[in-house]
């Protein structure tokens, strides 16, 4: 299960920390993810567009998540 | 000829940062070249152990924690938080990168083939041991061993732990579960979905036994020999190091 703590402005992500009981290595990608997510708008298609540049750029492999999974729980936020 | 691995019963029971510490320190070396592949046998005492994602805010009855005298770490690794106590019979494994049982640099595929000497073990013992992706160990359904592990540090690494004789019902008082699921029920749902091996053979086995059966297991499914050792001085070390500046800390175990 994913959880998203976040802070937003005028829309933008300002901070956000995800965590959750999935697996996810380098271990140490998620601070990068978490990184490239500040001031990215609250908007499904530029989240993706993000997330997906994430695994790409970073090689990094998740068991149990998904870039679909980090979007939608961010999202959920908007939400609540 | 038969490739020989390390075999290390080393362990802190009521220290549960410096078992973390000795878990971490062992892939590292082994990575380093500094350290054989190793199989390593250990348990906590009233333990929670976090995954190295999840937040102890949001997983941790602090509360119940306190009363009960439970401990709480984070491993370095993903996945779930788990309860440990005596009954619970920890296992890691650590191979250097490259290793032809786990070629490449899938974690999934890690998982698998590193279960498979655990599940060779229990089936030794009479039990129906099924390796279920992601990360379990399933007897007709119910969980009896979760397991978590990486890639990283040139190393291999799985460990899991396998429940013989543990507590069931202290899982649902120290870990946090949704309003909805009271406690008694959650309790009562986490005894539906997992089991023990002493319920699933109806008699008194030690995690001593599950260790041999393992240990055997082990040198079967992969075909090598589990020899005996310790850590080596800078393998203490390391974990030494890691005690001080990582494991014995609260940032790292619940300010994440």
């Amino acid at each position: 299960m994913l959880r998203v703590r976040l802070t937003e402005k005028d829309g933008r992500i300002e901070t956000v920390k995800i965590s959750g009981d999935f697996f996810l290595i380098p271990e140490d990608s998620l601070a990068k993810l978490e990184k490239m997510l500040e001031d990215t708008r609250l908007d499904e298609k530029e989240l993706k567009l993000l997330v997906d540049r994430f695994f790409r750029g970073t090689n990094a492999q998740g068991l149990g998540v998904s870039s679909d999974d980090f979007v939608k729980a961010i999202l959920s936020t908007k939400r609540a | 000829m038969v490739e020989t691995w390390r075999l290390v019963d080393l362990e802190y029971r009521d220290d549960p940062f410096r078992n973390m510490s000795v878990e971490e320190a062992i892939p590292r070396a082994v990575g380093e070249g500094n350290a054989p592949n190793t199989v390593r046998f250990w348990h906590n005492s009233n333990t929670i152990v976090l995954g190295c994602f999840q937040s102890a805010d949001l997983e941790v009855n602090f509360d119940a924690c306190k009363a009960s005298g439970t401990e709480i770490v984070r491993r370095f690794t993903g996945g779930g938080a788990v309860y440990h106590d005596a009954g619970n019979l920890n296992y890691a494994i650590s191979l250097k990168k490259g290793h032809p049982l786990v070629p490449g640099n899938d974690l999934q595929l890690v998982f698998q083939k590193l279960s498979e000497g655990t599940v060779e073990g229990l089936k030794s013992l009479g039990v129906n041991a099924e390796f279920q992706p992601i990360n379990d160990i399933q007897v007709d359904g119910k969980k009896v061993s979760g397991a978590a592990g990486s890639i990283r540090w040139g190393t291999i690494f799985h460990h899991g732990c396998i429940l013989v004789a543990s507590d069931l019902a202290i899982l649902g008082r120290v870990l946090n579960v949704p309003r909805l699921k009271l406690a008694d029920r959650h309790v009562a749902s986490v005894q539906k979905r997992v089991t023990t091996i002493r319920d699933e053979l109806q008699k008194d086995i030690t995690t001593r036994d599950v260790r041999d059966a393992i240990v055997r297991g082990v040198e079967k499914v992969y075909n090598v020999r589990l020899v005996e050792g310790q850590l080596s001085k800078s393998e203490e070390a390391k974990a030494k190091e890691l005690y001080d500046t990582k494991y014995s800390s609260t940032k790292w175990n619940l300010e994440q």
